[in-house]
């Protein structure tokens, strides 16, 4: 620890300033602090969030009077599509990813979240995703089959058009942001928490962030599998769901719903992370039953990923699997009720201080638990079916999504303006925002529960009058507007309040958490030094964490080499194990997201060879990336002041990049294990599934692949492990060597492929066989350029025996790699065949 | 075998069991309708029933022993182990050991009123 006088303490500040600050002028475009991209991430989430605000109000134009004729059927079916899609998938999800970004390296005390280059090239899909898909809209030719695409109404037959293209390739392109916000803090939270911050003592936020984030990891590949099946579907005829060929357009809504089920959860559980977080605040009371709120976000996690099949209970499922379904559904509502009698448990507790904040928190609860009322009433299988696809469903995912998400996030916004603004945001204008958003929302959907009893279905652009629905339409379109109101004024608010604002003391709500512990407005670097927490209360049990932070007292006060420095700390203990070196100000993410956007749109327009060159260019620029990294001369070069005592990252064996391959091959096999389902469901399910007569593969070469690329893994295996014993040794020989006879295995692999007598347009059972060719493709040859560059860096001096990192992290990729090509050639090959197909 | 009741992954075993038995019990069914579907006459009392509630049993027992180990590693006879960290992982897992035992159970209790392939 240092002590410094006041001169020596503003020159390192403006030091640290100096390395952790975004580079000027349009160089801010290759900023990858946190700070700066969580920013971006919300305030490109809020203007999704008004465009989906006016598809609403068209909607609500439409079917404020029976028989209009306002907007054509056809544009109607656009609306709603593009409304569900922009506030589902461009705002909801982004937005809560750019708070979660925003607030965990503060909330964990530490500089920047783990991957920095990661969270910019999530940013940048996710813009150039969301603005593919909305240019649709401006185009014309905007999907119209449902935000959830179901089969085959979004098949070519019926959709023939590019909407839905649009749609599956931009709504792909936005979930490999997602993903990677999902790794991001997953290893963010597990490894890089302040010293001493055992998972006991971790923000209960975080806790929610990190369910958040394993779910989105899990979560989201289902969909984008679907995606690529259905592309593939329309775009060369592969046969996935079409009946005729041995599909099944029920394996779409299987997919789809295995994502979008949890993605209820992944939106509600930061919310309600905000709710936990602010509740004890303003109730000036510690959270009532820690453990037990821990307890049903690990619950919610889990059980929220069973009950997919509850939006599907009209599509002819057997009685029982719908039963299983149903009772999973009713499960998921004791984590829930276990977080609301915590919430209240702490109300009851405090004396509760009724701030604007408070006052959307109080909204959500109302609002939150009416829906999950209604929620229980679906999960029960004969109420579901009477309401089905009515505007019951409508009223009651508004009410979850909304209640659930909308009013905390609101909530968070005005709770953590100050911080952002260092200025208090309006009460005045804030409560008639509040009340008008609050009244406005309750007459929309309230009242749209009985329109849906009454029978009127989702999804019609008009409806004949006298059918008892015209008042209630009416009503609910007036609430709609009323509530648009309530978002105009809050939005002048939150504007107003950057200039007009009173200036806000430090702490001004007076809260617990770390995040209030560094300047407001926020700087580059977050904290001047990095202290030990070892409460979960620090700002109240310490509150001159203030003074002592910016005076230098604490960890990595002083800037090494010009370094972005931050500790890496054990995940379960926060004890700190090494020095984490975080790369600088980079222009590979926005080059990076520019050239996969080009590959999205040659996607569309059907220009697959510029679509390959654009991939092959994106390939190239992520392995640049990949190679500034370790002792490279723009990361750590290896200098007689590396630190020791706690090392350098990437002189470790356990750096917190294996945990970000082990988290994205979470998700990657996640992907994998879809398509086996999709491939047992179709065996099992399809009404007209046939199987070629004779086997389209040669059997004994693709088993001698498999051994080459076995022998391969021995080979990196034994590599690796000598040089996590620091023997270096004819390394790169070994490298060069799994290399080589990985390409071996590749070229036999593709041999095979191109040998092979499959028909993927005529048969959904050749058209899986070949994706899952394609997939093993994809990873062999991807293990051998990774372990190509690690030979090159082995000649180059960035790998060695004091270097062991990066070869390390690699290992598990080529173990995977191995491990999806024998259960494929089981589940694919051999298994068919003792079952008694070819 | 359940792993040291301090060990962080029991936050999350119980229910990756339940997950596990999800997916079993869900998949078995469709395969089981698929190739070898009992008679609908027959009501609830089938093969595919009987053998879901059997290994609903196995697995609800499985977990109540781990919920139980977990609990008592955190009871004040053990406090030479009970370090603030370590009891909040065994509590906390032994309450997810529990809910996951009550999930397990609760999945094929339907299985004793309706036929599987209906």
């Amino acid at each position: 620890m240092t002590n410094l006088s006041e001169e020596a303490n503003c020159k390192r500040e403006a030091q640290l300033e100096h390395v952790w600050g975004n580079l000027p002028g349009w160089g801010a475009l290759a900023a990858v602090n946190h700070t700066s991209i969580g920013f971006r991430f919300m305030a490109t989430g809020m203007i999704f969030f008004l465009i989906g605000g006016v598809l609403a109000m068209l909607i609500r134009t439409q079917l404020a009077m029976p028989e209009q004729e306002i907007i054509e059927a056809s544009l109607y079916n656009q609306i709603f599509t593009m409304h569900g899609t922009v506030m589902m998938f461009l705002f909801a999800i982004p937005v809560l990813e750019g708070v979660a970004m925003y607030l965990v390296p503060k909330m964990i005390g530490t500089r920047d979240l783990v991957f920095p280059r990661l969270s910019a090239l999530g940013y940048y899909c996710y813009l150039f995703g969301g603005v593919i898909i909305l240019s649709s809209l401006v185009l014309e030719v905007a999907p119209d089959a449902g935000w959830f695409m179901y089969t085959p109404l979004s098949s070519n037959t019926y959709s023939p058009g590019p909407g839905s293209d649009f749609w599956l390739l931009g709504i792909t392109f936005v979930e490999i942001s997602a993903i990677s916000a999902g790794v991001e803090l997953v290893v963010s939270i597990l490894r890089t928490r302040a010293n001493g911050m055992a998972l006991n003592k971790m923000p209960i936020f975080c806790w929610y962030i990190l369910a958040m984030a394993l779910m989105i990891v899990f979560g989201f590949p289902p969909l984008i599998l679907g995606s690529v099946l259905l592309e593939l579907e329309r775009a060369v005829g592969f046969v996935f769901f079409e009946t005729s060929g041995g599909g099944d357009p029920l394996l779409w809504q299987h997919l789809f719903w295995m994502f979008g089920h949890p993605e209820v959860y992944i939106i509600f559980l930061p919310a309600a992370g905000i709710v936990s977080t602010l509740i004890p605040v303003f109730a000036r009371q510690p959270l009532v039953g820690y453990r037990w709120v821990v307890l049903g976000i690990i619950t919610m996690g889990f059980v929220s990923f069973g009950l997919w099949v509850h939006h599907m209970f009209t599509v002819g499922i057997p009685q029982l699997a719908q039963a299983f379904f149903s009772i999973a559904s009713m499960l998921v509502a004791v984590p829930t009720g276990i977080q609301i009698f915590a919430w209240l448990a702490t109300l009851w507790q405090g004396k509760v201080v009724f701030h604007l904040p408070m006052l959307w928190i109080v909204g959500f609860l109302v609002v939150f638990v009416c829906g999950g009322l209604t929620g229980v009433m679906l999960a029960l299988v004969p109420f579901n079916w009477q309401v089905h696809d009515t505007h019951f469903v409508v009223a009651h995912l508004h009410y979850v999504l909304v209640g659930g998400m909308l009013f905390p996030l609101i909530a968070g916004f005005y709770y953590w303006l100050p911080h952002v603004s260092g200025r208090m945001p309006s009460d005045k204008m804030g409560r008639w925002g509040f009340w008008l958003f609050f009244g406005g929302f309750n007459t929309t959907f309230l009242l749209m529960h009985l329109t849906g009893l009454l029978g009127m279905p989702r999804r019609v652009y008009t409806y004949e009058a006298g059918l008892g629905w015209d008042w209630l339409n009416l009503i609910s379109s007036i609430g709609g507007f009323i509530m648009a109101i309530g978002v105009a004024v809050i939005i002048v608010d939150i504007v107003l309040h950057f200039r007009f604002g009173r200036r806000a003391e430090q702490n001004p709500w007076g809260a617990d958490t770390l995040e209030w512990a560094i300047p407001m407005p926020v700087n580059a670097y977050n904290f001047s030094s990095m202290p030990d927490i070892t409460t979960r209360h620090p700002m109240w049990e310490n509150p001159e964490l203030v003074e002592s932070i910016a005076a230098g007292e604490h960890g990595l006060a002083e800037v090494q080499s010009l370094r972005r420095d931050i500790y890496g700390s054990d995940a379960v203990t926060g004890k700190v194990r090494e020095v984490v070196h975080l790369p600088t100000n980079s222009w590979l993410p926005l080059m990076t997201a520019t050239v996969l956007a080009v590959v999205c749109v040659s996607l569309l327009i059907k220009a697959y060879l510029i679509a390959l060159a654009a991939a092959a260019v994106a390939l190239v620029l992520v392995l640049r990336w990949s190679w500034e990294n370790g002792a490279h001369p723009r990361a750590a070069p290896v200098g007689t002041n590396d630190p020791v005592d706690p090392p350098l990252h990437s002189r470790t064996c356990d750096g917190p990049g294996l945990w970000g391959m082990v988290v994205s091959l979470m998700a990657n096999g996640t992907l994998y294990v879809s398509l086996l389902f999709g491939w047992f469901y179709l065996w099992t399910a399809a009404p007209q599934w046939s199987t070629p007569e004779t086997s389209p593969l040669a059997l004994i070469p693709l088993a001698a692949s498999g051994i080459l690329l076995t022998l391969a893994v021995m080979i990196y295996h034994g590599a690796v492990s000598r040089l996590r014993k620091r023997n270096a040794g004819s390394l790169g020989l070994r490298l060069w060597l799994a290399s080589a006879i990985g390409f071996t295995h590749w070229c036999l692999l593709a041999w095979v492929l191109q040998t092979s007598s499959l028909q993927p347009t005529e048969l959904a059972h050749d058209a899986v066989l070949t994706v899952a060719l394609y997939y093993l493709l994809l990873h062999s040859g991807l293990a051998m350029i990774f372990t190509v560059l690690q030979a090159l860096r082995v000649q180059r001096g960035y790998v060695g025996s004091s270097l062991p990192y990066e070869p390390i992290v690699i290992q598990p990729f080529w173990v995977y790699t191995l491990g999806v090509f024998w259960l494929s050639f089981a589940m694919f090959l051999l298994l068919p065949m003792a079952w008694g197909a070819p | 075998m359940t792993p040291s009741p301090f060990h962080p992954i029991n936050l999350v075993l119980g229910l990756i069991i339940w997950a596990l038995w999800f997916v079993l019990l869900y998949g078995g069914l469709s395969i089981g309708c698929a190739f070898a579907p009992p008679d609908a006459g027959d009501g609830a009392w089938t093969w595919i029933n009987a053998a879901s509630l059997v290994v609903a049993l196995m697995v609800t027992g499985y977990l109540l022993t781990c919920a139980y180990a977990c609990w008592k590693a955190s009871s004040p006879s053990s406090a030479a182990k009970a370090q603030p960290l370590n009891t909040f992982i065994s509590k906390t897992s032994a309450a997810v050991y529990l809910v996951s035992a009550v999930a397990s159970l609760m999945l094929v209790l339907p299985g004793v009123r309706l036929p599987p392939c209906v």
